[in-house]
């Protein structure tokens, strides 16, 4: 009997449950124009996760990846929450990401 | 140097586990007439699948297996969540559902949109001045 996949699975509840967290406040002050970056990031993780020689640490490197990726496609749906008044909206002016206009022209993906 | 594959599987589970999560509810709760059912098989699939984490001797099926178990057994609650969200419009009824008709009927908030299917504007907007509903 292996301890490994329950342990695991439990510290993927957490990682998906500090998603919901940083979307939430991510798009709150950075706004989603930064989702290429961000789906970047978690892309950029779970590649590094095959080098990690700690079998522990390369699985939460991988699962911490795929939760950013995640999170990559849901911060256009975020900013429409804060639009439409279900979560509270950001009036200041929010810091644009390197080739701003480029990726507005991009669909943002969504799951 | 030889490559570590855990992350990697470790990775498509979570993702594969947020997708289901996220479509998969979605689209069972729409459809199902009743809440307890898809429960109650989320719940005895997750348990199902944590013990064959528990009982696998190889350590990249444990990891895979008990990440997706673990994510079922969460989407047992989405249902609940999901049919909340419909409750109060942040999701759309389906018409066709007679639980979802009884939403629409007991419920002013609920409706047969989804105003999440829009672009972002830049600035708040009152969905009742639009005369969505």
């Amino acid at each position: 009997m292996t301890l490994f996949g329950l342990g695991l699975g439990i510290a993927t509840l957490f990682i998906i449950g500090l998603g919901f967290v940083w979307v939430i406040r991510g798009e709150y002050y950075l706004g989603y124009l930064w989702w290429p970056y961000v789906m970047g990031l978690g892309i950029l993780l779970i590649a590094a996760s095959l080098f990690v020689p700690s079998v522990w640490a390369s699985a939460l490197i991988g699962v911490a990846g795929a939760s950013i990726v995640w999170g990559s496609t849901e911060l256009k749906e975020q900013a429409v929450r804060g639009e439409i008044g279900w979560y509270p909206f950001n009036p200041n002016p929010k810091p644009q990401p390197p080739f701003a206009e480029q990726i507005k022209k991009w669909p943002a993906p969504h799951l | 140097m030889t490559l570590n594959w855990i992350g990697l599987v470790a990775a498509a589970a979570t993702f594969f586990g947020i997708w289901f999560g996220h479509v998969g509810v979605r689209k069972i709760e729409a459809a199902s007439p009743s809440l307890w059912l898809p429960t109650a098989i989320a719940v005895a699939l997750g348990l199902a699948l944590e013990i064959g984490a528990l009982l696998s001797g190889r350590l990249y099926l444990s990891g895979a297996l008990g990440i997706v178990g673990m994510t079922v057994l969460f989407d047992a609650l989405e249902f609940t969540r999901q049919h909340n969200r419909v409750k109060h419009g942040h999701a759309p009824a389906n018409p066709n559902n007679p639980r979802h008709a009884r939403l629409l009927a007991e419920h002013k908030s609920a409706r047969t949109t989804d105003w999440l299917k829009r672009e972002p504007v830049g600035h708040p907007v009152d969905m009742a001045k639009e005369g969505a509903k």
